[in-house]
């Protein structure tokens, strides 16, 4: 007989509490033995059990990417719109308010999806999926929002004192670093395409380091879940 | 007025009396997708199977595996009379609104 991928089965198991994870995964199994991969193929009943996966994922934990998603958008809206002299309308928030809050809010909520994932799944591990899936959402989400927001971004921004000023910097420096020998900071360089390599760079470091704040803060909240069990009749398994 | 049901709830509820003693997760998620004519996300009824059951409209219990699902277990649903008496209610609740008027609705001229 065929087996979804080992994946995404694996990830089934760290979502589901423990009194559904017996009984939802051999729904599925059963589905995609019976009716999927005979109407659909293999590839196509393999998507779909992904996409099961994936919405049990997000009806389970999407609210905690919500905060983060809403400070990259109220963040991204305060850069781009700034007052005629090129300040931003936040300047005068003190500075401790503004500047900490964006990764002091992404750390909140991986610990706490961490926690929450542990205690729901009564296993580490599912912390640890839990904090990782909210990091992809929101990597997605910008990627998304990014690239949507580029053009009508880029047209207010190269107008502006501030963007005009950091676009010439980035690209009219004398020797500017090569990037696997491709850098888009030429001198000849446009303000839309600086925007866009700007942004796909954003997009890699950023995502780099949310992935790391995530493995690190889940795998702490999974913990700091264990601790908590001890007061819970069931216990988690440190999986 | 008590809480209404939604409308997801309700082809739930009603699709575990028509499956009767076979009213197991896969069963309930395809004939809830066969009644709403559209694929439904096994996520999706399992979610509601719990909210359901936390509100004591539904009980459960486990069954026996097949072989086709590697031998894991089955939990049956069944409506429970708290579930029947709030089914009445949203039925009872829609018919009161839609009275006086003849479907299919039209747009004044």
């Amino acid at each position: 007989m065929s087996n979804p991928p080992a994946l995404p089965q694996a990830l089934l198991h760290l979502l589901l509490p423990v009194d559904a994870r017996e009984t939802v995964s051999g729904d599925l199994l059963e589905e995609y033995r019976e009716a999927r991969i005979p109407a659909l193929g293999r590839l196509r009943a393999n998507l779909w059990y992904w996409r099961q996966v994936g919405g049990i994922w997000l009806r389970a934990y999407w609210w905690f990417a919500v905060p983060i998603v809403f400070l990259l958008v109220v963040h991204d809206i305060f850069n781009t719109f700034r007052a005629p002299s090129g300040a931003s309308y936040l300047d005068r928030l003190p500075t401790l308010a503004v500047a900490p809050m964006p990764p002091l809010v992404a750390v909140g909520v991986f610990v706490l999806a961490g926690v929450y994932g542990s205690w729901r799944t009564r296993r580490r591990a599912g912390g640890l999926v839990a904090a990782v899936g909210t990091f992809f959402v929101v990597w997605l989400f910008m990627g998304v929002w990014w690239n949507a927001t580029l053009y009508p971004f880029a047209q207010a921004q190269q107008s502006n004192p501030y963007w005009i000023q950091a676009w010439q910097w980035s690209t009219h420096r004398a020797h500017p670093p090569s990037f696997f020998g491709f850098n888009p900071d030429t001198p000849d360089e446009t303000f839309l395409r600086w925007m866009f390599w700007d942004n796909v760079g954003g997009l890699f470091f950023l995502g780099i380091s949310m992935l790391t704040a995530s493995v690190v803060c889940g795998s702490i909240g999974g913990a700091l879940a264990v601790i908590a069990a001890r007061w819970r009749p069931a216990e988690i398994h440190k999986s | 007025m008590a809480d209404v049901l939604g409308s997801f709830e309700q082809a739930v509820l009603l699709a575990i009396i028509r499956l009767d003693d076979r009213a197991y997760g896969r069963a309930i998620l395809n004939e809830v997708a066969a009644r709403l004519e559209r694929d439904i996300a096994a996520g999706a009824v399992q979610a509601t199977l719990e909210r359901l059951e936390r509100k004591g409209l539904v009980r459960s219990t486990l069954g026996s595996g097949t072989p086709i699902r590697d031998g894991r277990a089955r939990r049956f649903y069944s409506v429970s009379a708290a579930g029947l008496r709030e089914l009445n209610e949203a039925r009872t609740t829609h018919d009161t609104i839609w009275r006086g008027f003849a479907r299919p609705l039209k747009a004044r001229p």
